[in-house]
């Protein structure tokens, strides 16, 4: 495949165009004037709304071309790193996924020398990671069906969700597709305040999870299947996403979202390494960390801005459902990623061996 | 590979083939006919199953190793998986072929226009998508689903039924995706049955039942077991229908592989949990041929 491509642009450079390359010479062309750069994202209207206000306005101002594809997979990433063929130069993902891929060294550090000054301010240092810079904020928060806890009356924090007398109901946690134990909320559940999360007690959180069991009727594979079956009432109470409940409930859904207790986590920007045009990338990151374009972003899709500038281009009931609005803010944690990142004496990350431990801990019977 | 051996090899497939004097020159080197099978499956099959078998042996720095077998013996969560695995094709395999040898007799012997109607039941489906199917049965068996809430409704249970997320989910969910697989070669054999084989028996004073049982079954045994390998085979690595209708306790050995190689890249352990749920279904298989015979396995042509 990639000989292949070498041996085309040999033909190409040595002038031997015939009628038939033509159509090959005509993007060469535009990527040596200009440059393309391929950023990898969820698909669906995520990626609508990022091409809206972030691809377009940017090949506007720049005549950079944005190209999008994905998912972006660690996975993915790999293979195109070992068959040498690397196609992408952002990536849109989490920090789990970020840290095996570093790990693994698939990705970039980001130079934040090369970064507007004046919007990284905006952006709280703890998602300023080396290898990735948060812009998109989501959140692990406690999302219940308004017709079986209409909201007063509803799961107000983790305690609640563990309480199986006191509130009735199927509870639906995340297992598989790549979601890492929710161990933070167990121990929060178990009486740990928000600020004494970290370094987590793991013995103590897995105890938490054994209670937790009996409880939850679906071990959900992705956060789309939660919060379906949330909206039908297949399940009660979830610990999902809390901006995709704040979709659903803007779609009519009978859902909604408590912030109480919630596990703040950044989709970041991440560079793959051996990307080609780093200078095109780094243009690119200064235009969509600005607070207006993410403002703008969240009034499409209500995840939660990084950048606090956003706030100043939102109205009162815009903000008042995002999950970084400053009410919001306070009454949740950050993610701690240097905890999970954290490499122990067999060589794993600290999210690699709870993930093993949550696959066994699952198929093994209680 | 020495490519002139597979040349040489399958002369007969022609000589029988075809009649004499009816020879082309391209005919007469059937070595070519296959050559494409070969090159297709070498490059897409072949070559990176040796290359899996390589990353499950090798070690980080290159030797030959047994740290992935080794591992894999050690630990119980993966033998459980193995064991939900296997319990799961087995009963979706028993199952199938409980309710499709009947729906391949029914087929078999109705009038055509009924067989086409029922060959519509049976095909519609199976040209939809596992997950549209899978969802469906959510809809049809959730707590708040269509049944449950008839149940509720109608006095006969009190609090709706557990018929999702766990084993039965999966069960339901399974056969009817791979019912066809089942009753398709059944058909098949039931189809070129001699009729006038259980009508002799009949005219000679057997019942219909035993007619049946010892005219008809037996010689539509071959279909029946083809059925029950293609079943077993594509429930040994179903992935989506336990995901989605099981729970807990029906976490498949695909499960963990999908979470092993995307989530924790760890391919090598990946590589030889696959080459292990591999070798077991072969052995199952290869088992089966020891007292059935690889020939009626694998085809699903009724021999009389």
């Amino acid at each position: 495949m990639s000989k292949q491509l070498i041996s085309r642009r040999k033909v190409l450079r040595g002038g031997a165009a015939s009628s038939l390359a033509a159509p090959f010479l005509h993007t060469n062309k535009a990527r040596a004037d200009k440059g393309e750069i391929v950023v990898a994202s969820w698909g669906g209207s995520r990626t609508s709304a990022m091409r809206e206000v972030m691809f377009k306005p940017f090949e506007a101002a720049t005549g950079i071309r944005v190209r999008d594809d994905g998912p972006p997979e660690a996975a993915k990433v790999k293979a195109q790193a070992d068959s040498g063929n690397i196609t992408w130069d952002v990536l849109d993902t989490d920090i789990p996924a970020i840290l095996t891929m570093a790990k693994n060294n698939l990705l970039l550090p980001i130079d934040y020398a090369k970064l507007d000054p004046g919007k990284l301010d905006k952006i709280p240092k703890v998602l300023h990671h080396e290898y990735g810079l948060g812009h998109l904020i989501y959140g692990f928060n406690i999302v219940y069906n308004t017709k079986t806890f209409p909201t007063g009356r509803h799961p107000q924090s983790w305690a609640d969700v563990w309480n199986g007398d006191k509130y009735k109901g199927g509870r639906s946690f995340p297992f598989r597709g790549g979601i890492s134990p929710q161990l933070e909320v167990a121990l929060i559940a178990d009486g740990v305040p928000i600020d004494k999360v970290y370094p987590l007690d793991i013995e103590r959180a897995w105890r938490a999870m054994d209670r937790l069991r009996p409880l939850v009727s679906k071990w959900y594979a992705n956060h789309a299947e939660a919060i379906q079956l949330l909206s039908k009432g297949e399940v009660d109470v979830c610990c999902t996403v809390g901006p995709r409940g704040i979709v659903a409930k803007r779609e009519g859904a009978p859902v909604d979202v408590e912030y109480a207790g919630g596990k703040l986590a950044p989709d970041n920007w991440a560079l793959v390494r051996g990307g080609k045009n780093l200078d095109a990338v780094y243009q690119f990151l200064n235009f969509v960390i600005d607070g207006k374009v993410q403002a703008e972003f969240a009034k499409r899709v209500p995840y939660g801005p990084s950048s606090s500038d956003a706030f100043n281009h939102l109205t009162e009931i815009e903000a008042k459902d995002l999950i970084t609005s400053p009410d919001n803010l306070t009454k949740q944690f950050w993610n701690d990623i240097a905890w999970w990142g954290a490499v122990g004496p067999d060589g794993k990350t600290n999210i690699e061996a709870q993930t093993e431990r949550y696959a066994k801990w699952m198929v093994q019977r209680s | 590979m020495d490519g002139a051996e597979i040349v040489r090899q399958p002369r007969w497939i022609w000589r029988s083939a075809l009649p004499d004097g009816d020879r082309k020159p391209w005919r007469a080197r059937p070595g070519l006919m296959i050559l494409g099978a070969v090159l297709f499956l070498g490059a897409l099959y072949l070559l990176p199953m040796l290359i899996l078998t390589g990353w499950a042996f090798r070690g980080p720095n290159g030797g030959f190793t047994f740290a992935q077998a080794r591992r894999l013996l050690s630990e119980g969560a993966y033998h459980t998986a193995f064991i939900t695995t296997f319990r799961t094709a087995i009963i979706t395999m028993l199952v199938c072929a409980l309710i499709g040898y009947p729906l391949a007799y029914l087929m078999a012997t109705t009038s055509p226009r009924a067989r086409t109607l029922l060959m519509a039941g049976i095909m519609i489906p199976f040209w939809t998508s596992v997950l549209a199917r899978s969802l469906a049965w959510i809809i049809l068996l959730g707590k708040r689903g269509i049944l449950n809430e008839w149940l509720v409704a109608s006095g006969l249970v009190s609090a709706p039924l557990p018929l999702l997320f766990n084993s039965l989910g999966v069960q339901i969910g399974m056969v009817h995706v791979l019912l066809p697989f089942m009753i398709l070669p059944i058909w098949a054999v039931l189809m070129r049955l001699d009729q006038s084989l259980p009508a002799a028996a009949r005219s000679l004073g057997a019942s219909p039942m035993r007619a049946f049982i010892h005219v008809v079954l037996p010689l539509s045994l071959p279909g029946l077991l083809a059925g029950c390998v293609l079943v077993f085979m594509l429930a040994v690595g179903f992935y989506i229908t336990p995901a989605l209708l099981g729970g807990d306790r029906d976490i498949t050995i695909a499960s963990l592989i999908e979470m092993v190689v995307r989530d924790l890249l760890d391919w090598p352990f990946g590589a030889m949990l696959s080459l292990s749920l591999m070798a077991l279904v072969g052995g199952v298989f290869a088992f089966g041929a020891l007292f059935i015979g690889a020939e009626r396995l694998t085809s699903a042509e009724g021999r009389t």
